[in-house]
């Protein structure tokens, strides 16, 4: 067991037995439902996507594809990610250290409404056709000023939320001397650090560069910059999506299926290294951008491929665990173990297929953090497939696993074995709509579809009339999609409100007995901070001086659409 | 043995003529990546030598003090504009890089700071912020070229790594100071 664990307070112990309290539950809850509404409507207008680019669907003027395409980014990386992944680490910080403090729990509230703030001033836009600038705005694409407004709210909310987490870990550690933070806290602690350390190159890019540009106080922006301090966030956002999926990976996994916890320093030694250098692998999003010059590009792919070994650590230890699991059930032979494996648990099994997808979806990361390879399908339906394959299987599909137990969990309910067959079909739906729909977008990227662009037969030109059966293939993956998104979020409102009343717990597996005591330099928080901020300042110093030297002088706004 | 290994794996990787050609190649690189690696592979290195030569580092650097000094003496070198440039141009100068960094600098920084007291290390991260908030405000202001084999925009970005740098030691200084480990330890 983990020493941290050994000596909890009675507070913990009694969260621990009595499960959450009804503050904290209902922060968690209410960020739980802010996600999954968003799900609903993101996942709408996916369909309609994928509906239009399968030539089927001409949408109105007064819902373009672009308006569309912008709406569904948003509420999907940006709300359906965030809100999920706040709850549930609030929901685990509150399990794992003994219940939040009065002034966290206010903390929370305030964030979540900034947040709640923000994005109406973000929607508003949208919807009066005023901001079809994508999720990740490109300057010199302008939208209304009050879209960056929103973000600028939302990016203050994430803040307060950080410094909730902080002020909590930072208590339960004055009142646990020499202890090692909760592993599920732990994990918590790290995602939270790189969210203020990823928005505030967002924060920085928006409120000094395109607000005044929008606004008219300044006549240009420098493009390149801008992109640049997107992508800073970008990447980073994207990876703490998938770092929240890795923390139930190690932690909760293991316990569902009956075995134990991962090595706990080897652990604790992905989640440092993937703080330290996670923000810097932001560049391999401009291989193609000019004005970067090679041997720069050429020095970034090293700090991509960096993150990609606790990647592949993770991937080593999570096999490692199950076989160990399956053995000690009396699994036997080289692949014969699988069989022990809870396939009919949706708690298991969403995750599970979660992770065998970032196989290949880690695959074409690799081959689009390479310059010459990433020449091919830069901007294509490729990219697309890319991240539905790592958003939209890896990190949902473990979000939806997590949500059969912490939704039940929260509202003090429990999961039927009905609802659980409901989760299995939903899963089995999920996967089965996303492998056509990512494989479909893989080839036809393969082929040169551009990605982010209305459905056109350009003119009937015959090359690019093959595209359209694989488009048609994706909109056949969007509909079933949007069927598993229905089931989803059917289930988890049902889990919320209706299922019946009982325990559920909160799944932490424990260490393997007899595990060796982990060093304490693990958690100097304070020390992983300055090295991840000495990283970045390496990695960005010499591009960002150069692109502000060397500036052109600037674009106007444009409204392209 | 694996920490010696790894340390000399390094080292002969930057010394391998395209890899340090690459590095050479930009002057931020070349100052603010390939050294502070080659000090990195002696800091490595340093295992070995301390494990087979106890008795030589307890006589020489008892205290610590003979150590970080002679690593403060070839890290002061290394700063100087003209160094770099001769490092580039003449070979023995190069061949005294790839020695001194990682054998005077890497292996004394390691023996010495096991020994240093926690004053006597804050006063060293306090003299280097001091001195690359000095080499910063150096290379960003002059507008004359101080290295002949690198441009003056090179020295401006380098001038500014030298400030990130300095601010990131700073951060580390208000953390050391501010933050009390005896309440969390």
């Amino acid at each position: 067991m983990q020493p941290a664990l050994k000596t909890t307070s009675i507070k913990q112990k009694t969260t621990q037995v009595l499960g959450i309290s009804l503050e904290d539950a209902r922060i968690s809850k209410s960020y739980l439902s802010v996600a999954f509404i968003a799900l609903l409507l993101g996942g709408l207008l996916g369909l309609l996507q994928g509906l239009n680019r399968a030539g089927v669907l001409q949408l109105p003027p007064w819902l373009n594809y672009y308006q569309v395409l912008t709406a569904h980014g948003i509420l999907l990386v940006v709300v359906l990610s965030a809100f999920f992944t706040i709850g549930y680490f609030y929901a685990g910080l509150s399990h794992t250290l003994g219940g939040l403090l009065p002034k966290v729990r206010k903390m929370a509230w305030i964030g979540f409404w900034m947040k709640i703030f923000g994005f109406v001033l973000v929607v508003i836009p949208i919807l009066r056709n005023e901001a079809s600038v994508m999720y990740t705005f490109y300057p010199p694409m302008a939208a209304s000023p009050m879209f960056y407004f929103g973000l600028v709210f939302i990016v203050l909310g994430v803040w307060m939320l950080s410094f909730g987490a902080f002020t909590q870990v930072a208590n339960w550690r004055r009142n646990h001397k020499g202890e090692h933070l909760p592993i599920l806290a732990f994990f918590a602690t790290g995602v939270f650090v790189l969210l203020v350390g990823a928005t505030a190159f967002v924060a920085v890019e928006v409120i000094f560069m395109i607000i005044p540009w929008t606004l008219g106080w300044v006549d240009g922006i420098n493009v390149l910059l801008a992109r640049t301090l997107f992508w800073a966030f970008g990447h980073t956002a994207v990876n703490i999506w998938y770092l929240t999926a890795v923390s139930a990976w190690y932690v909760v996994v293991p316990k569902i299926i009956g075995g134990t916890r991962w090595n706990d320093l080897l652990t604790r030694m992905v989640v440092i290294p993937l703080v330290i250098m996670n923000i810097t692998g932001g560049f391999h999003h401009q291989i193609i951008d000019p004005g970067i010059s090679e041997s720069i590009k050429y020095m970034h792919v090293f700090m991509s491929l960096a993150i990609g070994f606790p990647s592949l650590m993770t991937a080593y230890a999570m096999f490692r665990v199950f076989e160990r699991t399956a053995r000690a059930k009396g699994g036997k032979g080289l692949v014969g173990w699988y069989k022990k494996m809870p396939w009919g648990d949706v708690r298991f099994l969403a995750p599970f297929i979660a992770m065998v997808a970032f196989i290949p979806a880690g695959a074409g990361g690799i081959v689009q953090s390479t310059n010459q390879l990433d020449q091919v399908v830069h901007n294509t339906m490729w990219v697309v497939g890319h991240f539905h394959l790592t958003l939209g299987m890896s990190v949902v599909m473990t979000f939806f696993g997590i949500s059969y137990w912490l939704v039940p969990y929260l509202s003090k309910r429990v999961l039927t074995p009905a609802m659980n067959r409901l989760g299995v079909i939903q899963t089995v739906i999920w996967t089965i709509g996303m492998v056509i729909m990512a494989i479909s977008m893989h080839i036809v990227g393969l082929f040169g579809s551009p990605r982010r662009t209305s459905f056109t037969t350009y003119g009937d030109f015959a090359e690019k009339l093959g595209w359209n059966p694989y488009m048609a293939l994706v909109g056949i993956g969007a509909t079933l999609l949007l069927l598993a998104v229905i089931l989803q979020v059917y289930a988890v409102f049902n889990l919320m409100f209706f299922a019946p009343k009982g325990t559920t717990e909160f799944p932490i597996a424990e260490e393997e007995a007899g595990a060796e005591k982990t060093p304490y330099w693990t958690e100097r928080w304070g020390i992983w901070v300055v090295l991840m901020l000495l990283v970045v300042s390496m990695a960005y110093v010499l591009p960002i001086v150069d692109m502000i030297l060397n500036a052109p002088p600037g674009s106007p706004p444009f409204k392209t659409w | 043995m694996n920490q010696f290994l790894f340390g000399l794996v390094l080292l002969i990787g930057l010394m391998l003529p395209p890899v340090a050609r690459l590095m050479e190649s930009v002057m931020i690189i070349h100052m603010h990546m390939q050294m502070p690696m080659l000090v990195i592979a002696g800091f490595f290195m340093a295992h070995l030598f301390l494990q087979r030569y106890p008795q030589f580092f307890n006589k020489y650097n008892q205290n610590g003090v003979p150590g970080i000094l002679l690593f403060t003496i070839i890290m002061a070198y290394w700063l100087l504009p003209r160094t770099m440039d001769e490092a580039l141009t003449i070979e023995t100068v190069e061949i005294f890089k790839f020695v001194s960094l990682p054998f005077l600098a890497g292996v004394p920084l390691r023996d010495s700071w096991r020994r240093l007291s926690k004053t006597w290390k804050n006063n060293v991260i306090t003299l280097f912020t001091v001195v690359f908030l000095g080499m910063g405000w150096l290379y960003i202001q002059s507008n004359d070229q101080l290295c002949n084999n690198y441009l003056v925009i090179d020295q401006v970005i380098l001038g500014w790594g030298f400030i990130t740098m300095a601010i990131c030691m700073v951060i580390y200084l208000i953390y050391i100071f501010a933050v009390d480990p005896s309440q969390y330890e």
